[in-house]
């Protein structure tokens, strides 16, 4: 198990080394394919290798014409195998820590709670790699207000830290009785205002860590989880619809769940163990044009 | 006392004839200073009537001693002095009488004292004499301004009531304008006021304005003028010196001229106007002297960088102000409008039905399909007996076997596909290859009519029977058996005998023959 994971990792990161080559050679076909669309002649720096990628562009489906990436790598399996997700806490947590942790155990669907005791960080995705889960996500508190969230991907997937702010927990609410339970169908998700994608904005990538924590829901799914981005600012809502009287098109929303913003400050391209894992991203508010820029998207 | 007197005066002249470097040392210079002294104190007792000592004590008495009977002498005789300069400010007049005498005592008062460099007087007396200067000067300066504001309070009574006076709101203007300025420029604003003041009233000569405004502006330089004044009380204590080093005798000069002469003048640039460059690059040199001297100065603590509570006074962090500006977005407050918006929102999406939920990825067929047999589920249709007819039939006569299901479907498609190629071949105008012939067998059985009558199915018709040829072939000379010669038999019977031995030699002799195999068959070519 130890010698299989070192050689899946090993195996990502040269896959992750070939990338700068695959690149080079990905836009060398697209030259040529494009000067072949267009019927203009190649270009001269690629006579040379004209023939051997012609050939290959010839041989090229939809799948291997795009150029893959480690990013893609992490999800690619993701959409085959159902998302399981372990959440666990900060050591010694406070009650409404715990509570939170409850409420976010039934947001996800698929996950499990794991008290913390005293583990230590790699034992415990360790046990959550040999159990086969694929993502863990942390919380961590200040004086009773939860103020962290962790997710790391498991194989060996990103690691995406969050500011949680404004949170309000079903339990503060207090119309429990009312509320009722809370549904626990796979959801719909809603994604607005990730548009960014480049180097170093990250409002796809967001996205995608943020989506693959969820399953494939069915089509008519009344429960809705919504991500909006509002200048780098994410808000977290957790909604039940149903058909409203006032005709076809009307929908009556119904907020359950807890509700939160979500602030992104970095993102490392490694698990949670993994403390020298490179920075993939990482939030610079002390520049003097921190103000102007905006990451996310919008 | 006349001895002394004289004695006295003689000694003043002897102090102002010796050389400088002789004070430093000391010598028998000190007698005649104390004789000098003493001979001044007296001069000045008349003035001042409060004073215990009729004269100077010098025998004897300590240089301390002595300086502290000549401040006990000076301190009132200033305070008088100040009471008789705000007397004059009130009653310009009474300056006038005084003034040729007034002026004439307190220049030979002040070359005498400016002689004594004794360390013991000089300051006190220095200071003396400054302040005679000063309330010369501010004398002479109130003494127009006075006038000037006469004048101005004449004619403002149309517009100012107990609550608005003009001149208070200019007092106002005139504070503002002067902490622009800095403090070093009040002298040259004197003199600038002045100077403008009397452009002004040049000016109004010229001009054809209303009288009104002449007047209004009149009043506002002389009010300013007067603001200066003021101004230059306050700032007592930040004498001209200070700034300027000691060239009391040119400032004072320059002051008579002004005004004696009336004409425009500032104390520094001599007898020129200022224009308003002149006036730029003097704002910007004070400026630039301020930020010179702070830059050699010691930094204020808050610029020195990580500063612990020894380095900085007490309290001080109390006065400051310790904020920054911070440079991130804070975090977005959730109103009721906010949520409601994205409640809009997430509705809309609803009704347009457009999630961005994950999507399972198209598996890529790594292998083809193996047939699923299908298993049909529905009750059989043939009875069991049927079934069993049909094996029959099968083995027996695969001719009249019906053709199976999967038969009928491969005859199906290969008509389709018969059908389809001779569509390709019409597009390519039959310029093609032919298929290539394949040798089908079918068996044609040459049953007479009444046999298929009883048997066969109904639809076979004559054309499948064989043809004549197919049964006999030959040439058309048939002879009987009668009318054959002998030869003919023989060659008849030689013809048999060959025949049968070819067959016995590659055929043994067959025990049990199949009645099936004995019925005669022919191979018939089919295309």
């Amino acid at each position: 198990m130890l010698r299989r994971n070192v050689r899946l990792r090993k195996e990502y990161l040269y896959r992750k080394n070939l990338e700068g080559n695959e690149r080079e050679i990905y836009e060398k076909k697209r030259k040529i394919r494009e000067a072949l669309q267009e019927g203009k002649p190649i270009p001269t720096e690629l006579r040379n290798e004209e023939a051997k990628l012609r050939q290959e562009i010839d041989l090229e489906d939809q799948n291997t014409a795009v150029p893959r990436s480690h990013i893609d790598d992490e999800y690619a399996n993701a959409t085959e195998k159902e998302p399981k997700i372990l959440l666990t806490t900060s050591r010694d947590p406070s009650a409404p820590l715990t509570r939170f942790v409850k409420e976010l155990n039934i947001v996800f669907p698929n996950a499990s709670k794991l008290n913390r005791g005293s583990q230590v960080i790699s034992e415990i995705i360790e046990t959550a790699r040999s159990h086969d889960f694929t993502d863990v996500i942390f919380v961590s508190e200040n004086r009773g207000k939860p103020d962290g969230l962790i997710i790391s991907h498991l194989p060996f997937g990103p690691t995406a830290y969050f500011q949680l702010l404004n949170v309000v927990t079903r339990h503060e609410i207090q119309t429990k009785k009312e509320m009722g339970k809370m549904s626990e169908q796979y959801p719909h998700l809603i994604f607005e205002r990730f548009t960014t994608q480049a180097c170093i904005f990250m409002g796809k990538r967001v996205m995608n860590i943020l989506k693959h924590i969820f399953p494939v829901p069915k089509l008519d799914a009344k429960r809705i989880v919504t991500f909006s981005n509002e200048s780098d600012y994410i808000s977290f809502r957790n909604h039940v619809y149903d058909k409203g009287e006032g005709g076809p098109k009307s929908i009556e929303l119904k907020e359950i769940g807890p509700r939160f913003e979500l602030r992104l400050y970095q993102v490392k391209l490694g698990t949670l163990e993994q403390d020298e894992a490179e920075v993939e991203w990482v939030l610079r508010p002390y520049m003097n044009t921190a103000k102007k820029r905006k990451f996310l998207g919008e | 006392m006349a001895a002394v007197k004289d004695s006295g005066f003689e000694a003043l002249e002897k102090l102002k004839s010796t050389e400088p470097p002789v004070f430093l040392a000391p010598s028998s210079i000190s007698e005649v200073a104390r004789a000098a002294s003493q001979y001044l104190f007296t001069k000045l007792k008349p003035h001042n009537p409060k004073s215990p000592f009729d004269e100077l004590l010098v025998d004897g008495f300590d240089a301390e001693q002595i300086w502290q009977q000549i401040d006990m002498q000076s301190q009132p005789l200033l305070s008088t002095l100040r009471h008789e300069v705000k007397r004059f400010a009130k009653n310009p007049k009474e300056i006038r009488k005084i003034g040729a005498l007034a002026v004439e005592a307190s220049h030979e008062g002040d070359v005498d004292e400016m002689e004594m460099d004794d360390d013991n007087d000089v300051e006190d007396d220095d200071d003396d004499e400054l302040d005679e200067s000063e309330g010369e000067e501010e004398e002479e300066d109130e003494e127009e301004e006075e006038e000037e504001e006469e004048e101005s309070e004449e004619e403002n009574e149309g517009i100012e009531d107990k609550f608005f006076k003009i001149k208070d709101l200019e007092d106002f203007l005139e504070e503002g304008e002067a902490q622009e300025y800095g403090t070093t420029d009040f002298k040259n604003k004197k003199g600038l006021s002045k100077g403008k003041n009397q452009n002004l009233s040049d000016d109004d000569d010229y001009d054809e304005e209303d009288e009104e405004d002449e007047d209004e502006e009149d009043e506002e330089f002389g009010a300013f003028a007067g603001d200066d004044n003021e101004d230059a009380d306050k700032l007592g204590k930040a004498r001209y010196e200070d700034f300027f080093g000691g060239k009391k005798k040119e400032t004072k000069k320059t002051m008579r001229d002004v005004i004696e002469d009336e004409e425009a003048g500032d104390g520094n640039q001599g007898n020129e106007k200022l224009s308003t460059h002149e006036k730029e690059l003097l704002k910007v040199q004070s400026k630039i002297e301020q930020m010179e001297k702070a830059n050699l100065d010691p930094k204020h603590w808050t610029m020195q960088g990580e500063v612990t509570a020894t380095k900085r006074p007490k309290n001080s962090a109390l006065e400051v102000d310790l904020d920054f500006e911070h440079n991130a977005r804070p975090p977005p407050v959730i109103t009721e409008e906010v949520t409601a918006s994205l409640e809009d929102m997430i509705k809309s999406r609803i009704i347009e039905a457009r999630f961005d939920d994950v999507q399972r990825a198209p598996n890529l067929p790594t292998k083809s399909k193996r047939e699923a047999k299908e298993l049909d589920d529905s009750k059989s249709k043939k009875g069991l007996a049927e079934v069993y007819e049909e094996e029959y039939v099968q083995k027996s006569n695969p001719a009249f076997a019906p053709a199976t299901f999967s038969d009928e479907l491969k005859k199906e498609a290969s008509m389709l596909f018969k059908k389809l190629c001779l569509k390709l071949d019409a597009l390519s105008h039959f310029h093609f290859t032919p298929k290539p012939v394949i040798e089908e067998m079918s068996i044609q059985t040459n049953v007479p009519a009444i046999a298929m009558e009883e048997v066969a199915p109904v639809a076979v018709s004559d054309a499948a029977m064989l043809a004549p040829e197919e049964i006999f072939s030959g040439t058309g000379k048939i002879k009987d058996e009668s009318e054959l010669t002998q030869e003919e038999r023989k060659r008849r019977r030689a013809k048999k005998k060959r025949k049968f031995k070819a067959e016995s030699a590659n055929h043994p002799v067959k025990k049990a023959r199949d009645t099936n195999s004995e019925i005669p068959s022919t191979v018939a070519g089919n295309e």
